[in-house]
């Protein structure tokens, strides 16, 4: 072992300035790493979602009267590209986080120059891309196979962002608390599915008794699924204002919520 | 004719403490210096808060209060950070990168470019002897390389202040020669070097000082000639067994 302790010593009073962004880095590393295992991380959900959009919108969906006047099979894709994409981008942040927890090796992250606002910026970046690469997979087949659309784009691509960052600003806040694996998993089972099953994926508030369509208004993922649904179908259950204005206030506390985990150091010793 | 400014201490601790969530004390207003181009030995029984102290001035753990600068730099900046390499005791890699992207990546969250990190990736490889295993996954890798991997990582981005938790421990003799005889070239060529180890002998021909720490606070220091003459001990194994004595009889 020679060569490297011949070379210079660093200065130590030069100001911090970076070939490439430390952020840029760290994010594309969030990227690589579900990329790597691709078939769990991509092709799972949207193979599993799309079997929803058979088996619901078009066998038991000849069944089944028109939704607000539109197919069945239409009515439901919002929802279930909802429900995949709330899924990928909050298992992206939550078992990112945990690993590099529970492995040790966030401690190599934390000794860098990355400051922590970077760091929670990045792990949400990751479930956001996670999140696009599923949702534009789910559409791809989803979308012509039950005749439907894009019927407002610009609600669609801002209520789909603001989804996504609610998404994986959860996953990476659930990330920082969780104590083991079976936590990471129970979440899904205990929270993310039956919030999902009651967030009106499958039917619209006005079928429900009153009490329960205002039950319902109180469940978050119901207006992530309205947002998706006015997009692609141009109208839902609520005005687009009052769904683009619920889903982005929540990403603004999610946000504030992990930036002060991050900023207080609570994921350090 | 203006003398150039005095490099400031590589590190420098002022009451240091450290209190666990559970009440468990870890650092005790601990003091520390360690001046530029030193070779400084940690010593201690488990427990003794080598790691807690090194885990505060990486970033690692948050101090509960203290002063801790490096170079200067308040040890949260970049500055800081950029300055200083850590390989902890434990194998902590990141196993969904190759052994090579586990260098790149890590130069890059220094803020190096992709052109020179590859580069100095491929360097270090080659002089840590893991090139054949470069695609492969760190996991994959013998407890020797692994902690020959780790020690690369540290120095990927050329830092000034190496700091070395226990870097030999696990590897059979031949390595751990190996290994001293690399981080004495590092210090001779200018890199000041915090080790921890439990390998007595050797910390006392390697380091130019010596501190020894229990139940979070510093007992003594000193070169090893000057604790040997303190204690009239013939060796710092000496030392180290009444240091810990004393303070558990005390």
């Amino acid at each position: 072992m020679s060569g490297v302790e011949t070379q210079p010593i660093r200065p130590y009073d030069e100001p911090f300035r970076a070939e490439r962004a430390p952020f840029l880095w760290l994010a594309e590393r969030e990227v690589l790493r579900f990329l790597n295992i691709w078939q769990y991380s991509i092709v799972g959900p949207v193979l599993s979602t799309i079997l929803f959009v058979i088996v619901f919108g078009s066998v038991l969906g000849r069944h089944v009267d028109t939704t607000d006047g539109v197919p069945y099979g239409q009515f439901i894709v919002p929802g279930l590209f909802a429900q995949a994409i709330v899924n990928v981008g909050f298992f992206n942040g939550t078992t990112s986080l945990f690993e590099a927890r529970r492995d040790k090796y966030v401690n190599d992250v934390f000794a860098s120059p990355l400051q922590w606002w970077e760091i929670n910026a990045a792990l949400v970046t990751g479930g956001i891309a996670r999140g696009v690469i599923v949702g534009a997979g789910v559409l791809a087949i989803g979308v012509p196979l039950t005749h439907g659309g894009v019927e407002r784009p610009l609600v669609f691509v801002f209520g789909t962002l603001g989804v996504l960052v609610v998404a994986a600003q959860t996953g990476v806040i659930a990330g920082s608390l969780a104590k083991s694996l079976d936590h990471v998993y129970s979440m899904e089972s205990i929270i993310l599915l039956p919030l999902g099953f009651l967030g009106g994926i499958f039917y619209s508030i006005h079928q429900l008794p009153h009490a329960w369509a205002v039950v319902s208004q109180l469940n978050p993922v119901f207006w992530l699924v309205q947002v998706e649904r006015i997009g692609l179908l141009g109208s839902a259950d609520t005005s687009a204002a009052s769904a683009l204005a619920v889903v982005w206030g929540l990403a603004a506390v999610l946000s504030v919520w992990s930036a002060v985990i991050f900023g207080t150091n609570r994921l350090k010793a | 004719m203006r003398l150039p400014d005095p490099i400031p201490p590589a590190l420098s601790i002022k009451g240091l403490r450290k209190v666990y969530a559970d009440g468990f004390v870890a650092v005790s207003d601990l003091d520390l210096q360690l001046d530029d181009g030193a070779f400084f030995g940690l010593l201690g029984p488990n427990g003794a808060g080598k790691t807690t102290l090194i885990g505060s001035v990486c970033n690692i753990v948050k101090p509960t209060s203290g002063d801790l600068t490096v170079f200067g730099h308040d040890y949260r900046t970049r500055e800081a950070r950029r300055l200083i390499g850590l390989a902890e005791q434990e194998i902590n890699v990141d196993r969904f990168l190759s052994v090579r992207q586990l260098l790149i990546y890590h130069a890059g969250y220094h803020g190096i470019g992709r052109k020179t990190a590859v580069r100095r990736a491929d360097e270090l490889l080659a002089l840590f002897r893991l090139e054949d295993k470069a695609d492969g996954r760190a996991y994959e890798l013998s407890g020797g390389m692994q902690r020959r991997l780790v020690i690369a990582r540290a120095l990927m981005h050329r830092p000034r202040l190496l700091i070395l938790d226990e870097p030999t421990a696990g590897v059979d003799v031949e390595l751990r020669a190996e290994i001293w005889g690399f981080i004495s070239k590092l210090n001779a060529a200018g890199t000041t070097i915090l080790l921890t180890t439990h390998y007595l002998e050797e910390a006392e021909a390697l380091c130019d000082e010596i501190a020894v720490l229990r139940a979070g606070r510093i007992m003594d220091r000193g070169s090893a000639a000057s604790l040997r003459d303190r204690y009239e001990a013939r060796d710092i194994s000496e030392v180290y067994a009444r240091v810990i004595a004393a303070e558990a009889t005390s």
